[in-house]
């Protein structure tokens, strides 16, 4: 039953063929040579300092929930330059091809970027930044921060933890892939439907974000799995329910969502891709399809997805600014109970996404109140922040000028956002930039919480804090771009832009596009400064070092372990006595208080099958995206065979024992090499044997 | 508020010999939520096969009533119930650790699947070689679509049987392969359920 | 990891299984789908009764097989999977009931219906 594809296709190949490499095309030159370039240098210095079986045994094959949770920051952060890079490309065009006289350059009518190569580059900025920035770095950080917080020694499923991450760098591969074997969809972020069918989009551009984003969402369920049951079953003796940290609540409840949502998210896909290699008729224009099913699947998974990324930066924030109020957080039970009627709301939202579809008043009305209603309990939760910081001692540190940045972005989003929940209003505005304004104001607050994140927890992890300057730099330059480009950008929606032009035909915009562009050159000189600001940190480590509790002020478990922690988290598993409890035990003198005896740990061990199984999964993408079915039947055969191998595995880990432990502990309270040897837990692996 | 109390001598700051928890109970938590976030897959599906079941969305082609045999299903009910409570048996034969008991169940368990599925695979083929196949009609995408996804769930659980008839010998009854004994069940379950969901709408509701 | 010592036959979910509470959940479930069948072939009621009796029954078909085959309950063993079913549970309501809500009103404003006659005899949830 396969359906007939236009072009050329071979049994070998697939629909593989080498004018499918875009060589031609100037800016891909320059980006694949940068590509190279970096591979080059990376894959270079690995083999010079004889790195590769380091990074086999302590990255690619680890279970330890902290490097696993780095990785995931690192491929967000990566993937967060690629989509970076893509706005300033669609800002440039736009400003660039203004008005009916704009000059085009490299084979553009107007600007630079033919219409086909534009409409790929929002789509991947969209594709990018919501899937594999944004949803990386937060799950980065749960993974490395919950597990301390709650005092576990892992993740209830170690193993499993890795295999997420494996998928999603999988996944994020088939999307870098796109840019030099073949296109990426052209019909937005969404899959505008019709256009995602095979008569209208018949390259597989299409395929490379539906497989991307379908690989990618498995390894988000089963990392939503590992959380609840983490939160669940391994809390510390004494972490009742009220006595954990909101980040961990707020972790909770977004996984919930992850949970529910992403399958939903799934059958839109699948049922796409029946449409594109079976020939079945869901979403097709005629044949007793319903175009409109499509949209509706699509954001019953899209508005909850919204609410997956935000209530982690809720988290991130209520520990951020707590810390630096050098308070208790105001109103800690009403924030759990914010956390969660988000997460319920966010099931009964998700048609203003789509209120111009005219499913009449009572179901506009509806869904209208159903939006408004999330305001309530963030509302409360933005009362909360700042009654935490009412007659606080603040100290204005780098994660707090973050948080306090992405408060007030917040507070522009949010009411906006009230606005847009009007269908009235939303009908005049739908699809105008004044949508994109709203919504980046709130996926630029969930940036500023990363970054107050990355600021915040950076000595935890690595044992030095971030340099304070640069650091200052990067957010003042950065938040004055945010402000700079997004109000002209609402100015320019109430002048009538709409979203997605290759071409912006009214000269009358021309002053607010060269605004933004303005402020995006700001966005290049910030990350400059970030650049900057890791490498002075890297520099100055030894002065920045920092002990167990880097900021001396904050108040939950994962700031009792030292910095760097070490693979075992903690010697001996705490008890907890209190809520908050590094602040109770600081203010009665115990947060220096070492454990009398170790008892042996139970580690598990390390293995390559979740990086076998990632690898096997992208490689199926591909073949599926080709259609090169030989190949596609083999790695799926080989990935159920490699998940049937593991199941019969018989090693269950190690144990370290007491005298070890000691040794190690001794080591870290000398505290002399730490930051220096993120790799000592290598050197006491190797010599433990399996049980 | 309690959290401001002093410490005193009772006071514990470390959990010496702290037991943690259940690796079973971790296991079967998980693999439920896993069957939770499948639900909701299914639940999807039948939100796409609700708003695919119109005449319109038939173009032409047959539509539920001239497709579906009430009869026929209540005899797949039978199988496919009947194949999970031969496996919920094997695992009341697993509290006395009877291997042959819980192997015999297992057995039986495959052999019913197998005839469910014969009934579906049949019907669908049936239909395509009338030229009603999945690609006649969004109707008919959408019947397919619910019918095979079903299908597939019920080849995963019969691989994963296989592999528990090889691990049952082999390692016995031990704690990991006990735990996937349990989540089997559950997963065997959970494909009865999802088939009553199926059999009422699809079968009964269309006939 | 003490736990991973003890004995796996012991741990309270291979204890719970009983033969008469799966024999009794075969039975109560194929009498509830046997009814509805019945119930469907004499064709003797109203579409919308018709549907709310059978869906009455599955119903009860699904609480059989959640209270006798997943044996799920408030023990300490089992109330983590209660409760997260519970509040899944309002998800599969919203997710179908909404969607079709939403679908009804849109074929009633948007979509002209070309086969009236046909659609009178078929009754569809969406109509």
């Amino acid at each position: 039953m396969q359906v007939h594809v236009p072009g050329p296709w071979s049994p070998l190949f697939g629909r593989l063929t080498l004018d499918q490499i875009p060589y031609n095309i100037p800016i891909l030159q320059y980006t694949f040579a940068g590509a190279m370039l970096a591979a080059i240098v990376v894959v270079g210095a690995v083999l010079y300092f004889k790195k590769v079986g380091y990074f086999w045994r302590e990255w690619l094959t680890t279970v330890d929930h902290k490097k696993i949770g780095v990785m995931y920051i690192v491929i967000g952060l990566v993937m967060l330059f690629r989509g970076f890079a893509d706005g300033l490309l669609i800002r440039t065009q736009q400003v660039l091809a203004n008005g009916p006289n704009a000059p085009g350059y490299m084979g553009a009518q107007h600007g630079f970027l033919p219409p086909f190569h534009f409409d790929q580059v929002y789509s991947a900025h969209g594709t990018i930044m919501i899937l594999f920035a944004a949803t990386p770095i937060l799950t980065g950080f749960q993974n490395i921060v919950v597990p301390l917080q709650l005092g576990a020694r892992d993740m209830a499923f170690p193993y499993m933890n890795a295999l997420s991450l494996w998928l999603t760098a999988g996944a994020a591969g088939l999307v870098m892939l796109s840019l030099f074997v073949g296109d990426f969809s052209a019909a937005g972020w969404v899959g505008l439907i019709p256009l995602t069918e095979l008569p209208y989009s018949p390259s597989t551009g299409v395929d490379y974000w539906m497989w991307a984003i379908q690989i990618s969402s498995v390894g988000t369920t089963l990392n939503a799995i590992n959380m609840i049951v983490t939160i669940v079953e391994m809390r510390a003796p004494g972490m009742t329910w009220f006595r954990m940290p909101i980040f961990s609540w707020t972790t909770l409840s977004t996984n919930i969502i992850g949970l529910t949502a992403f399958p939903v998210l799934g059958v839109a896909l699948a049922l796409l891709g029946a449409d594109r290699y079976l020939g079945t008729h869901f979403f097709t224009a005629g044949m007793g399809g319903n175009l409109m099913l499509y949209t509706n699947l699509f954001w019953l998974w899209g508005h909850p997805e919204v609410y997956f990324l935000i209530l982690p930066v809720f988290g991130i924030l209520s520990e951020v600014v707590p810390t630096f109020c050098e308070k208790p957080l105001f109103g800690y039970v009403t924030m759990v109970a914010a956390s969660f009627a988000i997460a319920g709301v966010s099931w009964v939202v998700w048609l203003h996404h789509f209120f111009t579809m005219g499913a009449g008043p009572d179901i506009n009305g509806f869904f209208s109140v159903a939006t408004m209603l999330v305001g309530i309990p963030t509302g409360v939760k933005v009362f909360n922040w700042a009654f935490t910081m009412y007659r606080a001692r603040i100290t204005y540190t780098v994660p707090m000028l973050w948080a306090m940045f992405g408060l007030f972005l917040l507070l522009a989003g949010g009411l906006t956002g009230m606005m847009l929940a009007i269908p009235a209003v939303n009908y005049t505005v739908h699809d105008s930039v004044f949508v994109i304004a709203h919504f980046h104001c709130m996926v630029l607050l969930v940036v500023a919480a990363a970054f107050a994140g990355v600021s915040y927890w950076f000595p935890k992890v690595f044992g030095f804090r971030l340099d304070e300057s640069w650091g200052k730099a990067f957010f003042w330059t950065f938040s004055i771009a945010t402000l700079i480009v997004f109000t002209a950008m609402f100015a320019l929606g109430f002048e009538g832009e709409t979203r997605r032009l290759d071409w912006t035909f009214n000269t009358a915009w021309k002053p607010m596009l060269v605004v933004e562009e303005i402020g995006m050159i700001l966005y290049v000189i910030s990350l400059a400064c970030f650049a900057l600001m890791l490498v002075f940190s890297i520099v100055n480590r030894k002065k920045n070092a920092a002990g167990p509790d880097a900021w001396g002020t904050s108040r939950t478990l994962e700031w009792l372990t030292p910095s760097p922690v070490p693979f075992y988290n903690f010697a001996v598993t705490p008890q907890v006595n209190t809520r908050d409890e590094l602040a109770w035990r600081r203010k009665h003198g115990l947060d220096k208080a070492q454990p009398e005896h170790f008892e042996a740990i139970h580690m598990p061990s390390n293995t390559g099958m979740p990086f076998v199984i990632g690898m096997l999964a992208a490689v199926w993408g591909f073949a599926m995206i080709w259609r090169i079915w030989w190949l596609a039947a083999i790695s799926l055969t080989a990935l159920i065979v490699c998940v049937i191998i593991r199941s019969f595995y018989k090693n269950e880990g190690y144990h370290l024992q007491p005298e070890e432990i000691a040794a190690m502990e001794r080591d870290l309270a000398l505290g002399s090499v730490v930051s220096e040897q993120p790799d000592r837990s290598h050197h006491h692996y190797s010599h433990v044997e399996a049980h | 508020m309690a959290h401001q109390a002093a410490p005193d001598a009772n006071t514990r700051l470390f959990a010496p010999g702290f037991a943690g928890h259940s690796q079973i109970s971790a296991r079967t938590l998980g693999f439920w939520l896993y069957m939770l976030s499948d639900a909701l897959l299914f639940t999807a599906l039948f939100a796409a096969y609700a708003v695919l079941d119109t005449p319109m969305n038939a173009a032409g082609g047959p539509i539920a009533s001239q497709i579906v045999n009430p009869v026929e299903g209540f005899w797949q009910t039978i199988a496919i119930l009947g194949s999970v409570t031969a496996y919920s048996l094997a695992t009341v034969a697993l509290k006395t650790g009877n291997r042959a008991g819980v192997m015999l169940g297992i057995v039986a368990a495959m052999v019913l699947a197998v005839v469910f599925l014969g009934f579906g695979f049949n019907d669908l083929a049936t239909l395509t070689a009338q030229g009603n196949g999945m690609d006649r009609s969004g109707y008919l995408s959408a019947y397919f679509v619910l019918i095979l996804t079903h299908a597939i769930h019920m080849l995963f659980g019969l691989i994963w049987m296989l592999v528990m008839l090889v691990q049952i010998p082999r390692d016995g009854f031990n704690e990991m392969v006990v735990a996937r004994l349990l989540n089997l069940r559950m997963f065997w379950q959970f494909q009865a359920t999802v088939w009553v969901c199926v059999y009422i709408y699809v079968y009964m509701i269309g006939a | 990891m003490a736990g991973s010592h003890s004995d796996p036959l012991a741990h309270p979910e291979v204890r719970m299984g009983g033969a008469m509470r799966y024999i009794a959940g075969f039975i109560s479930t194929v009498a509830l789908m046997g009814a509805a069948l019945i119930v469907t072939l004499r064709h003797d009621m109203g579409y919308e009764t018709y549907v709310e009796v059978v869906g009455g029954l599955a119903a009860l078909a699904l609480l059989s097989q959640a209270v006798l085959f997943y044996g799920l309950d408030i023990s300490r063993a089992q109330i983590w999977k209660s409760v997260s079913l519970i509040l899944t549970v309002p998800l599969f309501i919203i997710t179908v009931g909404l969607t079709v809500w939403m679908f009804q009103s849109l074929d009633q404003r948007t979509m002209v219906m070309p086969n009236s006659a046909a659609a009178a005899t078929q009754p569809t949830l969406l109509q």
